[in-house]
């Protein structure tokens, strides 16, 4: 198990550097000059030109690209992320500073759609070719189709706007912190996020337990009497659950996607509202950290979703050896 | 069923047959299937009258989507504007329909484009194999580490916004998963004993790659090309509502939308965005059934 979990981790480093390679070379296309990325703009206006010079020698940046390329990668490894070019703040503060929001939403939304994607999947495989189950499934479909962005300004114009039941945006109302607080703030929010994600897990855990409804062992528990739910449930959707879990992970790319819109809709000061800001603002450096800290983020996940099934199931680490 | 009455329906199979009832069926069985499909059907029919509304669109709608009428501002939707006028006096219908005509080009073309160069190469590294398919392996894999939306967003930041732009950036972000499928395939259709007897007679590797392996691999890359179209669209709705997707001044479904950014008109004018967010909704709606519809008719493992 150790040897495997190594095994993926070496695998990552190449990737890794593969990728802010990429990004790297994207940095270099676009217009300004890699001092102005590396100190804060009011002090870069002070210095004279030929101050400027000399630091661009003692930073290294009069050398080759690739020479460039390791400095700048050997300071992204210490956690220099470099700054933002509007005001001049230190990225990795930014970062900081915006992680906890987008986590709360994406961790939000991942828990609401695996729970309801796993019930009305479950539900929709027991009760097939019912009314129920292709209502379930036209439900579905419609999920993946409306753009989640239309549909959270839908849910803002009844529940915001019309009913008044919830905030129209934003995460915290000036003079309130605590967790409960903003609670209003995040329903609307994580449950349009979620759409998008309920709707493949739901399509995903009901082939799933469709699969298992007609494997022998289920048969041998319905014939030792045991009661219909005990079967359903002990015996037949812990075993649908596992690819459950693995296209939970597959997901994930969808849940990052999907929370850069969505923030942007309901002004949820998150990173991906940051994202977009950047770009639209031609922030260069803010918009190339942000991308490759998603990247690494996904990496990160599909590792650890790998080491999961492997635990779960035998069969994949036997498999790759 | 009784043995009697099943006698009976074998007759009436059997009448049937020497009838030339069944036989008449022309066609093949995969469109037959499709066809048969409610949703698929359903999908068919919504999505050529969409194609066709944005394709005829100088046709049916005297507007120019782009005339500026500031004495009709804002007007109610009514059988003069059937989905009313925006702030500067256009009329949203004729951009909703000429709007489709190049959100329909950016999505079904750069799906047909990323299904094109993934496609080709695909099947030459998977049928290769050795450095060449190593590489493109791991080039494939540099692009989909990404999420696509961070991926796109940083292309646009990168080489600016224009319409050709966006379809590169979508073909760049969209074609490592054609070549991954293409090659998926490719690798267990080169084993196939025709293929061996194939490279017996001596035939080129091109000819045999992309003559005779390619169209057994066809299915799943149609079936992927429509939910690609589909994610597509959605991808330049959602980019043109923020602003970063086509140039404003050209009408797309995703550039209408932006104006429902401002809570004013959400609130008070939903004919400005409702019925062009119900378009979007219904077309990607349509294409999925379509691709779910041709998976299950072509795919043999997904019947039952």
């Amino acid at each position: 198990m150790l040897t495997y979990i190594i095994r993926r981790l070496l695998i990552l480093i190449p990737m890794l550097i593969g990728i802010s390679f990429l990004v790297y070379l994207g940095l270099e296309l676009t217009p300004g000059d890699a001092v102005s990325h590396l100190i804060p703009p009011e002090l870069a206006s002070q210095i004279s030109p030929e101050k400027l010079d000399e630091i661009r020698a003692s930073l290294g940046l009069d050398k080759s690209f690739l020479h460039r390329y390791f400095n700048w990668f050997w300071n992204m490894i210490q956690g220099n992320f470099g700054y933002s070019l509007s005001g001049g703040v230190a990225i990795h503060e930014i970062v900081l500073d915006r992680l906890p929001a987008t986590l709360e939403l994406s961790a939000a939304a991942l828990l609401i759609s695996t729970f309801f994607g796993c019930l009305l999947g479950t539900y929709s495989a027991l009760k097939r070719g019912s009314l129920t189950d292709s209502s379930l499934s036209v439900a579905g479909m419609l999920g993946v189709s409306i753009p989640e962005f239309f549909f959270g300004l839908v849910a803002i114009l009844i529940f915001s706007l019309h009913l008044g039941w919830f905030p129209v945006g934003g995460r915290l109302m000036p003079g309130f912190d605590s967790w409960f607080d903003h609670l209003p703030n995040i329903v609307l929010p994580s449950l349009v996020l979620s759409m998008m994600m309920t709707a493949g897990v739901m399509r995903y855990s009901r082939s799933s337990m469709l699969d298992v409804m007609n494997k022998e062992f289920m048969r041998t528990a319905r014939s030792k009497g045991l009661p219909e739910w005990r079967v359903n449930l002990i015996h037949g959707f812990r075993v649908a659950l596992t690819p459950v879990i693995v296209l939970i992970g597959f997901r994930l790319p969808t849940l990052i996607g999907g929370s850069v819109i969505i923030e942007e809709v309901f002004q949820w000061p998150g990173i991906g509202a940051e994202f977009i800001e950047a770009v639209r603002g031609q922030n260069y450096p803010l918009v190339m950290m942000i991308a490759l800290l998603s990247v690494f983020a996904m990496l990160i996940a599909s590792l650890i979703i790998d080491v999961l099934t492997a635990i779960v199931d035998p069969r994949v680490r036997i498999g790759e050896k | 069923m009784t043995s009697s009455a099943l006698n009976k329906k074998f007759d009436r199979i059997k009448a049937q047959e020497e009838a030339g009832l069944l036989s008449s069926k022309r066609g093949s069985r995969a469109l037959r299937k499709l066809l048969n499909n409610r949703l698929a059907l359903f999908g068919i029919v919504v999505f050529s009258i969409i194609l066709l509304a944005s394709i005829f669109a100088p046709w049916i709608t005297q507007y120019d989507p782009g005339r500026i009428d500031l004495r009709s501002r804002l007007l109610e939707p009514s059988w003069d504007h059937f989905f009313g006028t925006d702030s500067l006096g256009r009329d949203v219908f004729s951009r909703v329909v000429f709007g489709g005509q190049v959100s329909i080009l950016v999505g079904l073309g750069s799906a047909l484009l990323s299904a094109v160069i993934g496609v080709l190469s695909g099947c030459y590294a998977g049928y290769k194999g050795g450095w060449i398919d190593v590489i493109a392996l791991r080039i494939s894999e540099l692009f989909m580490a990404f999420p696509q939306i961070i991926l796109v967003l940083l292309l646009v930041s990168i080489v600016g916004q224009s319409l050709l732009n966006l379809i590169i950036i979508f073909v760049i972000s969209g074609w490592g998963g054609m070549f991954r499928l293409a090659r998926a395939r490719m690798l267990s259709l080169r084993e196939e004993e025709y293929v061996q007897a194939l490279r017996s007679f001596g035939i080129s590797t091109a000819a045999i790659c992309y003559k005779h392996i390619l169209p057994n691999a066809l299915g799943p890359v149609v079936v992927n090309v429509t939910l690609t179209t589909a994610m597509f669209i959605l991808a330049e709705a959602g980019l043109s509502f923020l602003g970063l997707g086509v140039p404003l001044n050209i009408p797309t479904w995703g550039n209408i939308l932006n104006a429902a950014q401002d809570l004013r008109v959400l609130q008070s004018y939903w004919w400005l965005w409702l019925p062009v967010g119900g378009t979007i909704s219904l077309f990607v709606l349509s294409v999925n059934f379509i691709g779910d519809g041709l998976r299950d008719a072509t795919d043999p493992s997904q019947q039952g």
